[in-house]
This record gives C-alpha cells, sequence and structure tokens, in this order.
C-alpha cells in the first residue's frame, strides 16, 4: 500500500466515511454524558466475534448482557470498525459511529481510576458530567470519581475492531490457530489511524491510543495490542500525534 | 382457581428451569470433553453450525483443538447461566471465559465467546 511520503498539513478533515446507525436503547439503564472535550485517550479493543459481526449485533448482545441490576444502555464503544482477515475479502472495510460521543462508554472497565488533568478537574468540580435515566433529571454520581482520580470511561473512548485477534484456547474456542496467527492487515491499521487522527483533527485533547489490556486483565485485543505503536506511527502521515 | 393457575406457573417454570440446568451442566461437560480430551466426535453437538462455519468450518476447528495439550477431564466446569432477553439465547460462565449459548435443533449450543467490557 502506497502512502504519501510528505503530510500536507491542510489534509481534508475527513480522512474516512464514518456510517450512522440507529441503535436500539434500554430507557431502564442509567449512562452519564461529558463534553467530549474531556475525552484525551481512544482505547483500542477486539470484539472476540467473527470479523464480519455488524454493528447492530453487538449493540443487541450489550443490551441482552445487562441484567435488571445493571442494564446496559447501548453500544458500549463510541466507533466499530469492520475490516477483513489477511487474505479473506470480507467484511468490506467500514466504519460505524457506535454509542454518541457525548456518552460515556462502558469498554474500559467499570472499577478503572485514571489521574485527571487541570482541565478535566475543573470539569468534573463544574457538574459538566451528569448521570441518569431517559426523562429523569440528570445529576452527579460522586461513584465517577475516587481518590482524585476518576472512571477511565469517563475520559477515553472506545473503538472496537470487530474479529478476535487471540489464539485458540479453552477460553478462547473463536480464537486463531498456533498455524496461523491472526494479526491486522495494514489495511485494519490504517483505518485505525485514519480514524483516531480525525478524531484528533476536531478534539484536539484525544492525544493518546491505550489499548484494553492496558486497563485491566484482559486478553482484548489479542494481537492488534502489538502493532499500536505502528498505528501511532501512520498516523503521524495524515498529521497527527499519539503517544 | 387463580391461585391453583399460579402455583402450577412457578411449578412449570422451576421444573422447566431445571430441566435447562441440566442441559446447561451436560453442554459443559461435552464441552471439557472436546476441548482437554479431544473428543472431538462432540463438536456438533457443543458448537453452533454457525459457530463452526465463522471459524474456518468443522475440520479447521477439529485441527485447532488437537494443538491444545490434553488435559484431566473436569466433572462440572459451569458456574452459572442465565437466559437473556435474546429468545433462545443464553449467556454461560466457566472458570475461564463467559460464552453465547443458543437453542439449536433442540439443544444447547456454543454460539461464541463474551468479552469483557463495561
Amino acid at each position: 500500500m502506497e502512502y504519501p511520503q510528505e503530510v500536507n498539513p491542510e489534509w481534508p478533515l475527513e480522512l474516512v466515511e464514518i456510517h450512522k446507525e440507529t441503535y436500539k436503547r434500554n430507557n431502564k439503564a442509567s449512562f452519564c454524558v461529558r463534553p467530549v472535550e474531556m475525552v484525551d485517550t481512544l482505547v483500542i479493543h477486539h470484539s472476540e466475534t467473527p470479523a464480519t459481526t455488524t454493528p447492530l449485533e453487538i449493540n443487541d448482545f450489550h443490551l441482552a448482557r445487562g441484567t435488571p441490576e445493571d442494564p446496559w444502555y447501548m453500544i458500549a464503544y463510541s466507533f466499530v470498525i469492520n475490516s477483513p482477515y489477511a487474505r479473506t475479502s470480507l467484511p468490506i472495510q467500514k466504519v460505524t459511529e457506535g454509542r454518541p460521543l457525548e456518552i460515556v462508554g462502558a469498554h474500559a472497565g467499570t472499577n478503572v481510576f485514571v489521574p485527571m488533568d487541570e482541565d478535566q478537574k475543573r470539569q468534573w468540580e463544574e457538574n459538566k458530567i451528569l448521570c441518569g435515566k431517559e426523562n429523569e433529571e440528570p445529576k452527579l454520581d460522586p461513584s465517577l470519581v475516587l481518590n482524585g482520580e476518576i472512571k477511565a470511561n469517563v475520559t477515553t473512548i472506545g473503538i472496537v475492531v470487530n474479529g478476535n485477534y487471540s489464539p485458540f484456547s479453552i477460553s478462547n474456542p473463536g480464537g486463531y490457530s498456533k498455524k496461523s496467527p491472526r494479526y491486522p492487515t495494514m489495511k485494519t491499521q490504517d483505518l485505525v489511524a485514519k480514524l483516531s487522527c480525525q478524531l484528533q483533527k476536531k478534539f484536539p485533547r484525544m492525544k493518546k491510543i491505550k489499548w484494553h489490556s492496558y486497563y485491566h486483565d484482559t486478553t482484548c485485543p489479542g494481537t492488534i495490542k502489538s502493532y499500536i505503536g505502528q498505528i501511532r506511527t501512520l498516523a503521524k502521515r495524515y498529521g497527527c500525534e499519539f503517544n | 382457581m387463580r391461585i391453583q393457575l399460579t402455583i402450577f406457573i412457578l411449578l412449570f417454570s422451576l421444573s422447566s428451569t431445571a430441566s435447562d440446568d441440566k442441559r446447561m451442566k451436560e453442554l459443559f461437560q461435552n464441552y471439557d470433553k472436546v476441548m482437554k480430551q479431544h473428543k472431538v466426535e462432540l463438536v456438533d453437538d457443543v458448537f453452533s453450525k454457525k459457530f463452526l462455519t465463522d471459524n474456518g468450518g468443522k475440520e479447521d476447528f477439529i485441527e485447532k483443538v488437537k494443538e491444545l495439550p490434553k488435559e484431566k477431564k473436569k466433572i462440572n466446569i459451569l458456574k452459572s447461566w442465565r437466559k437473556t432477553k435474546i429468545a433462545n439465547t443464553y449467556f454461560a460462565k466457566i472458570k475461564e471465559a463467559q460464552f453465547i449459548i443458543i437453542e439449536e435443533d433442540g439443544k444447547l449450543k456454543i454460539d461464541g465467546t463474551v468479552s469483557d467490557e463495561h
């Protein structure tokens, strides 16, 4: 795949077409809203499903995962990437919007807290993050902050690459064979890089790309983790710096 | 009459749950046999058609099973399970993972795994 050798600083804002979807939502579930400008990190996941899984299927599945005690509002991720594995042609590459950006996601781990910078602290103190159900008066939820740190889901957004990038095992029967490991193709990496850069150009605070297992003990996102550095490098070609 | 009907519905529901419990335990006993003892003749009983198709087909799947080291069987690996709002779909947990279970041809079968979010 050919890449431009020099990045045009006037590179168009729209590096990738983002498709919209209408999702069912669970109006019995609470959710929180926050200014998108608070988000500083993009967290990469794999879905641990076939690469052809659709965003609507993920939404249905996430709604079903909720219980009466802990209902899920809607798809946990803000973006869904469909991209084929190596040597396959389906699915067609596509980026679909998931949970709206202003709604706090449910992807990094509910008991994971991260430090806040001064601006994020100020937003918290000014009650800019409010929670509640649809048709309810939104309120402050003090459990979002603990010992001066904020829930990771508040200052991050989740980007899921559909597919199973972990090895076959007793706990992962959908994983890849040892003989043919599964890695994100250059096209997949490039799509993640383009989406990340497009988001940074709109929301300049989004300066970090991390992966799910950075936040807690999980195999997610499988081999994609080893390509985060490459994704950051690819994003540079489009005029974006991530760390 | 109403009380009798309520009791009947409750008993039926309990009986149905007990029956599903038995089927779920049996499914995971067979899962254990496939994955740890390589009893690959049980693959079609344990995994849904869609799951096998999505994962390269039955033959490819069996090859992957055979790559795993054999282990001693365990009697009951199922920790918990529940019905979901999606018809004929359940979630089930073992020590190592959480699974999506569907009803296919009158049997409970594994249709996928659940990755951890929240």
